[in-house]
């Protein structure tokens, strides 16, 4: 009888096609017959590969929105990250302490994110501006406003490197999304993450911190940070104090064209996979028929709001 | 009284085991609780047997949901035992209480939308899997199969909560309570947002918990499901119990009179309309989206016109399509002799007013002030020019309170505080301020106690003896009966009837409004 029941209500997200997979079949279609070169395999690697620190810091911010909350400090504390890394590893020669201080650093700023939102109270809005502020001044004081130059040439490994054949990014990227499936669906934290969202006084009645569990969501937003601050320092082969301003209007906007709402709860990890390709082949599109990086922020916008428009209209229908 | 009706074939066969023998299951002894300034229980006892759905009314504020906090551990009792079969015991927070099986089940559903059934039966209790911190999400669904088997709902189990309507996710609390092994259930006006069909499912639930032995403690504002029910009635005034009776032994009068310490008109004083004016509202043949079609009615001024049917029946749809806030594909409507078309905005200028269903949520601003809320549909009208001026804004409020004799300290008194009754005279009095002659009012007495209703029904009554005409929208069958010079009969987003004064029965709502009888 449980079979009865299954067949008749089973449901699934890709039961109707959600918005952000018919504007990745647009876009793909549109590069494919103006941007050239689009469809050769070297630049479809690419994609993903360049894809990969997008990923890094757009899956926490899918259980972030969940929580109903935002994280608009995550861009200026991967840059700040990136930063103390190079600064470290000129200065000591260790990456593996430099790696760790790069976490370090991700993981203090996400920590303290969760306890202005959880215990000061704080809209989350106001509480990551305020942090999105003070580590982007950290990154322009200890850098002094310069690139840190000197990193080795052997840190390059972690994004130029391949393993048996599969670009390092592209296998850390994979495994991150691994890893952020099985918290959000078979974990205890995971089936918290929606209740933060949707019901955050169930939560409390069931005995569980909610406190607890939001600090943890921004402190794992942090140290994704940090692990995205280690690709893009690999990938410069430098620590820029400006590198990712700005990063957290992808992420965000990667998260919201996936279908994630901002209200109740409601995410979708695949759609934010999805949604950070979206934005990545818009990129890399634009890239190759010459568009400037501000024009691409606008086409980003669009994307957004086209993908959200098609989840409207199906909602509606 | 029709629902009672309905039911008392299955009620008559009711296994009633133990009821009123023996040892309680749970006794309360002279339990007070104050805070600074109200004593919100004044030695209150109590006692339910296994098997029993004790009910238990009262009047807003008569200290029903204190009691329900006290149940649940939510607060502590100043004073009063507890006595759990009969040995005592404490009572000092939600853990104890969920140690003797009391789960509560609120109004306001403690559930997460975007979990599905399984994961929101066992929140904070999910069964571990192999690796450290997962879960066994297999083991979690067949639990809640199990438990959802129990009160014979059939429902996949992996179904998201934000997919299923009301009644369902009321049954997936009272799971969720079961899971806990509750032995005491605690329902708030468990059919307060349900349908007639729903109700009756839950009755059967309620029954089937009722004959494995669960004690039921039921709060409720309907009449009719408090004879259908009870095996127990207890009437809670002022915080004080004012009596404890066998459904058997008593009547509705007595019952009311008991909630309010003095007898209700139940005719409401209605001065029925002898000779109705114009016609100001004609809707002819409309057909529209939102499910009516082919709908004709009118109403002349000073009349109430009721609009019936079991919810669901397209009767709200065809107000929002007079209201202008869903399009009509076909058909016209006139208000006032004009032809009524375009958005809400429209409506207000051509002398509609739309009071909504759910004053919370879509009638007012609820943090905002009563003032605010007066005026803020009547600004147009009341500054032509775009000026505000606090002097004419606050004389306004102020004869509006006076005139709706609204409860409450000051205009600046934020609305959220009000009690019922008065939330809703200020929904009305907003559309006093735009001069409105046309008012379409779905369910106006939804949430209100007795008292206030009549007072609502007052109101009402005096704005059609002005000349303004209503459309009045309930599913409280004797309220229509009651209020109403003529209603219409919806069933399955049709018109199917028109009642004239003398044929408005209940028995003829009910009968043209059921699908088969």
């Amino acid at each position: 009888m449980s079979d009865l029941a299954t067949a008749s209500t089973a449901s699934s997200p890709i039961a109707t096609i959600p918005g952000v997979a018919v504007v990745l079949v647009l876009l793909s279609a549109l590069f494919a017959m103006v941007a050239p070169g689009f469809l050769s395999a070297a630049n479809l690697s690419n994609v993903l590969v360049q894809s990969t620190i997008l990923l890094m810091i757009a899956l926490p911010m899918t259980l972030i929105i969940m929580t109903e909350g935002l994280d608009l400090s995550v861009g200026a504390v991967l840059t700040l990250a990136s930063v103390v890394l190079a600064l470290t590893v000129v200065a000591t020669g260790s990456f593996i302490l430099s790696l760790a201080t790069a976490l370090a650093v991700g993981l203090a700023f996400g920590v303290l994110n969760g306890f202005l939102v959880a215990w000061m109270a704080i809209p989350p809005f106001v509480a990551t501006l305020g942090t999105l502020g003070a580590a982007q001044g950290l990154a322009l004081i200890v850098s002094d406003g310069q690139s840190v130059v000197g990193v080795p040439p052997s840190i390059q490994f972690i994004y130029s490197g391949k393993v048996s054949g599969v670009p390092m990014p592209i296998v850390l990227g994979g495994a991150a999304y691994l890893f952020f499936h099985i918290l959000l669906y078979h974990t205890r934290f995971g089936t918290y993450v929606p209740a933060l969202g949707g019901n955050r006084e169930a939560l409390k009645l069931a005995g569980v911190s909610d406190r607890g569990m939001l600090i943890a969501v921004y402190g794992l937003g942090g140290i994704m940070a940090g692990v995205a601050a280690m690709l893009l320092t690999a990938r410069m082969n430098a620590g820029h104090p400006t590198a990712a301003l700005g990063m957290e209007f992808d992420a965000i906007a990667a998260v919201a064209v996936g279908g994630t709402s901002f209200e109740r709860g409601n995410g979708w990890l695949f759609g934010t996979l999805l949604g950070v390709f979206a934005v990545g082949i818009l990129r890399n599109g634009l890239n190759l028929m010459a568009v400037p990086s501000s024009a691409q922020v606008a086409c980003i916008g669009v994307l957004v709001i086209l993908a959200l428009y098609i989840d409207s209209l199906r909602s509606s229908s | 009284m029709s629902l009672a009706h309905e039911f008392t074939g299955s009620a008559g066969a009711r296994l009633k085991s133990g009821s009123g023998n023996g040892v309680p299951l749970l006794e309360l002894r002279s339990i007070s609780k104050s805070f600074p300034g109200v004593q919100a229980l004044d030695d209150v006892s109590f006692a339910v047997w296994p098997g029993e759905v004790h009910m238990l009314l009262g009047e807003n504020g008569a200290g029903k949901s204190s009691l329900m906090k006290v149940l649940c551990g939510a607060y502590t009792a100043n004073g009063g035992e507890f006595y759990f079969k009969g040995e005592r015991v404490e009572m000092r927070g939600p853990a104890d209480a969920r140690t003797l099986g009391i789960a509560v089940i609120f109004q306001e559903f403690s559930l997460v939308p975007y979990l599905d059934i399984a994961q929101n039966i066992f929140l904070g209790r999910e069964f571990p899997g192999v690796l450290p911190g997962t879960i066994d999400r297999q083991r979690i669904r067949d639990e809640a199969r199990r438990v959802l088997d129990q009160i014979g709902f059939d429902i996949d189990p992996r179904t998201p909560v934000h997919k299923l309507g009301i009644a369902q996710q009321q049954m997936v609390e009272i799971a969720k309570a079961l899971s806990q092994d509750a032995r005491i259930l605690v329902m708030d006006e468990p059919t307060a947002a349900l349908s007639d069909r729903e109700i009756e499912r839950l009755f059967v639930i309620v029954r089937k918990l009722q004959a494995d032995g669960v004690a039921i403690i039921y709060i409720s504002h309907r009449m009719a499901e408090v004879f259908e029910l009870g095996d127990r009635i207890t009437v809670l005034r002022d915080g004080r119990k004012v009596g404890s009776v066998l459904p058997s032994e008593t009547t509705p009068d007595e019952l009311v009179r008991l909630m309010v310490g003095r007898s209700v008109d139940t005719s409401y004083g209605r001065h029925f309309c002898e000779k109705p004016g114009e016609i100001v509202l004609d809707v002819q043949n409309a057909t529209a989206a939102n499910g009516i079609s082919d709908v004709n009615l009118t109403v002349r001024s000073g009349e109430i016109v009721g609009l019936c049917g079991l919810v669901g029946s397209g009767r709200t749809e065809v107000a929002r399509a007079i209201f202008g806030a869903d399009r009509i594909a076909s058909g016209q409507i006139h208000v006032f002799g004009d032809l009524r078309k375009g958005a809400p905005d429209v409506a207000v200028r051509q002398g509609l007013a739309f009071i909504p269903e759910s004053r919370k949520t879509q009638g007012l601003a609820l943090l905002r002030s009563v003032g605010d809320n007066l005026l803020v549909a009547g600004l147009n009208k009341l500054f032509p020019d775009g000026v505000f001026r606090k002097t004419v804004a606050r004389r306004t409020a102020d004869e509006m309170v006076r005139r709706l004799r609204i409860a409450t300290p000051s205009t600046r008194q934020i609305v959220n505080f009000l009690s019922g009754g008065n939330q809703q005279k200020v929904v009305i009095g907003k559309w006093l301020t735009t001069g409105a002659r046309l008012f379409i009012i779905d369910e106006p007495t939804r949430g209100i106690d007795v008292g206030a209703k009549a007072e609502i029904f007052a109101l009402i009554d005096g704005l059609v003896q002005d000349g303004a005409a209503v459309l009045m929208i309930s599913s409280e069958q004797s309220e229509i009966v009651h209020v109403c010079d003529r209603a219409y009969v919806m069933r399955e987003g049709r018109i199917v009837g028109e009642l004239a004064r003398e044929e408005l029965t209940e028995e003829n709502i009910l009968r043209l409004g059921m699908h088969h009888v």
